[in-house]
């Protein structure tokens, strides 16, 4: 892990009211929002959306074709966390979206140096298994995970 | 009185003196030798007497412990009385040992318990007080004490303070400067309480001017300073036995102990005012509050500009951005919105109080202000923009507040603002676009309706100051108050512009700003009706109009909803203000304007005013008072019985009608009973509806137009609220109609039955109709309420029940439910006798042509002649409907508790297995298949009469109808019924049978009391399960399996429920995971999650076997239709992975 943080002083937006569920029960986007918008950043004790790593514009879903696509936008160019937030964001939908879900996560174009190698590596189911079984990392996403403040519950 | 030899106490006393010793062994000691003085048995001079050594050893830690011990006991005899000499005695001692520094702590203990005694058990003497004070003062060093110490110090200070005040009067300025020295830089905090105390009240011990108090004022409150705003985090749980509002409360007292500290104490707080720490501002706010009201208003006086213009700066400019805050931005918000709160108290506590001494000083800081002169100036020119800042709207409410607070003050502060500003503030708003009657004419203009939002609010604010400066002076009104003079002159420019705001159309603009301009111009209109009636001899035009502006809003108005109930809410609080204020003139006048239009409103059925709406008004308008409530009852009553004469069959009518009655029973009615205006109202209704039922022709339409059910449910509650007098008029007068217009042989009914098959022809669709209006009466009946021509009733019923009418078996199980009175049936027995009959009549029609009657033919005795020679009259249909009649004079039964019940479940039990029965029977007839499929059916309408029996009902037999009900009814029923169930269901092979069996056990089940369930869960657990898995199949089964689950999810709330799911935890969790995907019903899915999250909290080795079961329940429900059963299955899935992680 690095020394020392990548952004130390990130711009923290407000949070914004939730807005409430539209009427009809099908899966749409604000449903997959709900589930990451309060997922803590790796290195600051906000949630991704305060951090506007995430939008609600950024989640895509076609519940017919069973597909979920989430765009996010790291805070700083070199930012190294990007992996993780990406993790984090896999694991919580695997968490919270039946198994028949095809999940791709994408850091949105232009926002990271690496960003075809980062892209590679969150979609790639093998990484992404040996990853979380990596302790270290397990741990590190697990704690971003539990300290969502959540408050739908 | 016999004493203890030495030999016994001495070892308690060498106990507690020894170091070595542990505390318990030292407490003991105490108590022991504590009990031997309380009772006498040792005296305290013998105690002192062998002590003697302990007490003047130069061995300083055994001096230390032996006064200790003699404190201790001290503190402890505080109910014993003891003569003056021993007390004089004690106080001299441990006054010299004061000085003894090595063993102080039980010298401070002893002089504590010596001042704390009570008068009655003799006390310390005054001049022995002071002579303490002086060798305190002398001997003891506070600063330099332990905390415990000081704590004792403080307490005996307070203590002193409270309630020997006399002892400390007499003292010198060495006492002030002893405290001084004692306080000085203390820091734990119940010494601090303490010693904000001992400041507070020897403050208000030296009152004189250039005594000690205004000398040592400077000195106090430069060590008092130190602690302002009290910074404490330490909440409650940390047990310090103080917490930070007391602390504060303490300072706050200690500041407001004299007015000696005001040159010192309010520059202090204004500059604390500005700290960016909210919790600084709010304490200053307060502290200034209080401070304003103890040092008066000559004091006062030379701070009230620095004051104002300290609050003008947190009322105008503070936003949340300048606090230091930790929280999130909604806490910051708050904050600030408290510390606002507080600042206006506080402004309105500084006005009041300070101006007494000059009126204006306040007139010529406030409303001469430049800053509020501009911002008056510029909150009215500014149009329509007004609104679009947020900025902008705080600021007018700020300003607004601030001139009513200015203004609400006094009757002189009134008129001086309405001089400076009202008259301009109501020209500009009618100068302002919105008010151009071209524009208003012609709808489409090009900036239509630009109202000055500022003007409007402001002047709103003002009416409101000048109605409370009213209701405060309301004795003695002068006419020459000049503020009404200003107000007299623009009032009716006043109300013309509020009306017009009112009526501009509200196609054109219906924003955000239109909204708030219309809420307040009602408002305004809201203020000035309400104005008390000292009032009202200007004001009675004025009034008028008001009333009519609103009442023509609720009449034409109806589209813009906002408008509309702003409007009503307004009429209503004017309404009950004019019978508040006891104001009869106004009282007339509404009646004649508001109630006369509302009225009209519902009287017809057919007006492009949407009905519910029409209603709504009626009902609110009716709230202000009883009389205008029974006014708008008259109509509606009066609606409905013309509508019902009247014959004109569309469908909207009986819509309508339907409505009238639904909102008259429902609301009018419960107000009416709980405002206790009902008398005889209920009573003409329901006697003026059996006239018009009486005209068969009426009554022929009413059915066929569907209006029966509601007539019906009309009758029962009217008859309901009536008492026993007025229930037995009408009582009477159905029963002349029924007997009269009835075209069975009524009479031939007072001696005996009529069999079924001579009635049937003659079975009308009048006579049904009559007798459920009937029957309706009979089920609002109070118990005691005489019930004339009994027999011929219950055998009239009795009939209408065996052709299978279930109003008529609400009738009947009222009357078996409250034993209604009648001479007839003075012997219990004969309405037992008349019960056994009908029974018996029941049940051998139900069975006729079943397979049981053939195999059983002596299954029912029956006193009735001809029973066994019925043929199969009766559908099938009708039985079913005899069944579910039977169950509700079965619940009737229950309820009261009747040993007769039996009789009807055992019955229900052999419906429900009547199919078994008949299979097993060898066929030898023809019909038998037909009798087997009815058997069935006939099977499954005995399973539900159980739920009628167990269920509570809205239609019969509830406390509105007055029902006896017995305690604990229900569950009686479940503990007799459990095992009678639970032994057929094991003996029962066929699923057919079983399935009904589970229905009907099932009800039960649902319907008992959980904690009667959980009783006996160990027994039942089992079956229930077994009951939800099999019921599940069936769609029409799906209510019945909620409320089980229901009742299963409320065993695992409970610790034996939890036992018993334990043992059976396999199935269960194996049943459970079944319904997680129960298709007919999404809260069966979602109540089967949550039991599997509750489940999660067991004990690990108990459950963990279940993980993979459970997981792969709730995954599969990730995937469900319904958005509440995904997050629950989210949830049940992170809970059992992380816990057995």
């Amino acid at each position: 892990m690095t020394v020392g943080m990548i952004n130390a002083n990130p711009v923290v937006h407000e949070r914004p009211e939730r807005a409430a569920h539209p009427a009809h029960a099908a899966l749409d986007a604000l449903d997959v929002f709900d589930t990451v918008r309060d997922i803590k950043d790796p290195e600051h004790p906000y949630s991704l959306e305060q951090l506007s790593v995430l939008s609600q514009e950024s989640v895509s879903v076609d519940e017919k074709l069973g597909h979920i696509q989430i765009t996010f936008t790291p805070t700083v160019q070199h930012c190294s966390m990007a992996t993780v937030i990406g993790l984090c964001l896999r694991l919580k939908l695997m968490q919270n979206f039946p198994p028949h879900f095809k999940i791709d996560i994408k850091v949105a174009p232009g926002s990271l140096a690496n960003e075809e190698s980062v892209n590679k590596q969150l979609n790639d189911k093998e990484r992404v298994a040996a990853a979380l079984e990596n302790p270290n990392l397990r741990q590190l996403v697990d704690d971003c995970l539990c300290s969502d403040h959540s408050s739908s519950y | 009185m016999a004493r203890v030899p030495a030999g016994d106490w001495v070892p308690h006393v060498e106990a507690f003196v020894d170091v070595s010793r542990s505390p318990a062994q030292h407490s003991a000691g105490v108590d022991a030798l504590v009990a031997l003085v309380n009772k006498d048995k040792l005296t305290l001079f013998d105690l002192v007497s062998k002590m003697d050594m302990y007490l003047t050893t130069t061995d300083h830690i055994v001096r230390a412990r032996g006064i200790m011990l003699l404190g201790e006991i001290m503190s402890r005899i505080s109910s014993k009385w003891l003569d003056v000499n021993a007390i004089t005695t004690f106080s001299d001692f441990f006054i010299s040992r004061l000085s003894d520094w090595q063993a102080l702590r039980g010298a401070l203990v002893g002089c504590l318990a010596l001042l704390h005694r009570k008068l009655s058990v003799g006390t310390i003497m005054v001049a022995n007080v002071k002579r303490l004070l002086e060798a305190f003062i002398h001997d003891v060093q506070v600063q330099s004490l332990a905390a415990a110490d000081r704590k004792l110090c403080f307490e005996i200070f307070s203590c002193i303070l409270d309630h020997y005040p006399e002892a400390v009067k007499t003292m010198d300025d060495e006492l002030l400067y002893w405290i001084c020295q004692s306080i000085d830089e203390e820091k734990d905090p119940e010494c601090l309480k303490l010693s904000f105390h001992v400041v507070e009240v020897v403050m208000k011990l030296f009152p004189d001017p250039s005594g000690l108090a205004d000398q040592f004022a400077s000195d106090f409150f430069e060590i008092l300073s130190k602690y302002f705003p009290v910074y404490f985090t330490h909440g409650a749980g940390d047990n310090l036995g103080v917490t930070r509002d007391e602390l504060s409360r303490a300072l706050m007292h200690a500041f407001c102990a004299s007015p000696y500290f005001e040159p010192f104490a309010i520059p202090l707080l204004l500059d604390k005012l500005s700290s960016s720490l909210p919790l600084a501002k709010l304490d200053s706010l307060r502290y200034l509050d209080n401070c304003i009201q103890c040092y008066g208003a000559d004091r006062m006086v030379a701070h009230a500009s620095a004051i104002w213009f300290k609050l003008k700066e947190v009322l105008f400019s503070l936003s949340s951005d300048q606090l230091l805050s930790s929280g999130s931005p909604k806490d910051a918000e708050n904050n600030k919105n408290e510390i606002i709160s507080e600042a206006k108290h506080c402004l309105k506590t500084a006005v009041t109080y300070i101006h007494s001494s000059d009126r204006d000083i306040f007139i010529n800081l406030i409303l001469l202000d430049d800053d509020i002169v501009n911002n008056i100036h510029s909150v009215t020119t500014e149009e329509n923009s007004i609104c679009s800042s947020l900025q902008n709207q705080k600021q007018l409410q700020a300003l607004g507040s601030v001139i009513s607070i200015l203004a609400e003050s006094s009757t002189y502060l009134c008129t001086r603002v309405l001089q400076a500003h009202f008259k301009r503030l109501v020209d500009i708003l009618g100068n302002s676009a919105g008010f151009d009657s071209q524009h208003l004419n012609i709808g489409n203009g090009s900036s239509p309706a630009a109202i000055n939002y500022g003007a409007l609010y402001l002047s709103v604010q003002m009416l409101s100051s000048c109605r409370e400066v009213a209701v405060a002076s309301r004795e003695g009104f002068p006419a020459e108050e000049s503020w009404w003079l200003i107000l007299e002159e623009k009032l009716d420019q006043f109300i013309q512009l509020s009306g017009k705001l009112l009526t501009i159309d509200s196609q054109t603009i219906q924003s955000a700003v239109r909204k708030e301009c219309v809420s307040y111009a009602v408002k305004g209109l809201l203020i000035l009706a309400t104005m008390p009636e000292q009032c009202s001899l200007v004001l009675a035009n004025a009034y008028e109009d008001i009333l009519l502006m609103l009442t023509s809003v609720i009449t034409s108005k109806y589209e813009d909803a906002h408008l509309w109930r702003l409007s009503l809410k307004a009429l209503t609080n004017i309404g009950s203000s004019a019978v508040e204020f006891g104001a009869s003139k106004r009282e007339t006048v509404y009646n004649r304007i508001v109630v006369d239009k509302i009225i009209r409103l519902t009287e017809s059925c057919d007006a492009s005013m949407p009905l519910n709406l029409r209603l709504e008004a009626s009902f609110e308008v009716g709230t202000a008072s009883v009389n205008y409530m029974l006014r708008v009852a008259r109509s509606l009553e009066e609606a409905v019985i013309t509508n019902i004469s009247q014959v004109n069959g569309s469908i909207e009518c009986v819509e309508y009608v339907i409505c009238l009655i639904d909102c008259y029973c429902s609301r009018l009615l419960p107000w009416l009973f709980t405002s206790g205006g009902l008398n005889e109202l209920a009573l003409s209704f329901a006697l003026r509806l059996w006239d018009e039922i009486g005209d068969l022709v009426t009554l022929d339409r009413i059915r066929s137009q569907g209006l029966l059910d509601s007539l019906m449910m009309g009758m029962k509650l009217l008859v309901g609220v009536c008492t026993e007098e007025q229930q037995s008029l009408i009582v009477q007068k159905a029963c002349g109609i029924v007997s009269s217009k009835l075209s069975l042989p009524v009479n031939t009914m007072t001696h005996h039955l009529l069999s079924v098959e001579e009635l049937v022809p003659a079975h009308s669709v009048e006579d049904t109709a009559l007798v459920c209006m009937l029957s309706s009466v009979i089920v609002g009946l109070r118990p005691r309420t005489p019930l004339p021509e009994m027999i011929m009733i219950i055998n009239l019923f009795s009939v209408f029940l065996l052709n299978g009418h279930i109003p008529a078996a609400h009738a009947l199980a009222s009357i078996f439910n409250k034993y209604v009175q009648n001479s007839d049936f003075s012997h219990e027995n004969k309405l037992d006798k008349k019960l056994d009959v009908i029974l018996g009549e029941c049940f051998s029609i139900v069975l006729t042509s079943s397979s049981l009657k053939m195999s059983h033919s002596a299954a029912v005795t029956s006193d009735s002649a001809n029973s066994d020679s019925l043929p199969g009259t009766g559908s099938i249909g009708s039985k079913f409907d005899i069944l579910c009649g039977l169950a509700w004079i079965g619940k009737g039964l229950l309820m009261r508790g009747d040993e007769k019940v039996k009789e009807i479940s055992l019955f229900l039990l052999k419906c429900l297995v009547l199919d078994q029965i008949s299979a097993n029977i060898p066929p030898h007839q023809e019909e038998h298949n037909d009798n087997l499929s009815s058997d069935a059916s006939l099977a499954t309408a005995a399973a539900g009469a159980f739920h009628v029996m167990m269920s509570d009902s809205e239609v019969c037999l509830n406390k509105k109808f007055h029902a006896r009900i017995k305690f604990l009814y229900k569950q009686r029923f479940f503990s007799i019924l459990m095992p009678i169930f639970l032994s057929k269901i094991k003996e029962t092979p066929e699923m057919t049978t079983k399935l009904v069996m589970y229905r009907a056990f099932g009800h039960i089940i649902s319907n008992a009391p959980v904690s009667a369930v959980i009783t006996e869960a160990h027994q039942i657990l089992l079956v229930m399960v077994d009951i939800l898995a099999k019921l599940s199949m069936d769609i029409q089964d799906k209510d019945l399996v909620y409320s089980l689950l229901l009742v299963l999810s409320g065993m695992l709330m409970d610790e034996k429920g939890k036992e018993c799911i334990l043992e059976n935890m396999n199935i269960i969790v194996s049943v459970l995971a079944q319904l997680v995907s129960y298709p007919h019903m999404m809260v069966v899915r979602e109540t089967a999650l949550q039991c599997f999250v509750a489940m999660s909290s067991f004990p690990h080795s108990k459950v963990y076997r279940m993980r993979p079961q459970v997981l792969q329940a709730a995954i599969k429900a990730l995937d469900d239709k319904k958005r509440v059963v995904r997050q629950e299955a989210v949830r049940c899935r992170q809970t059992w992975q992380s816990s057995f992680a």
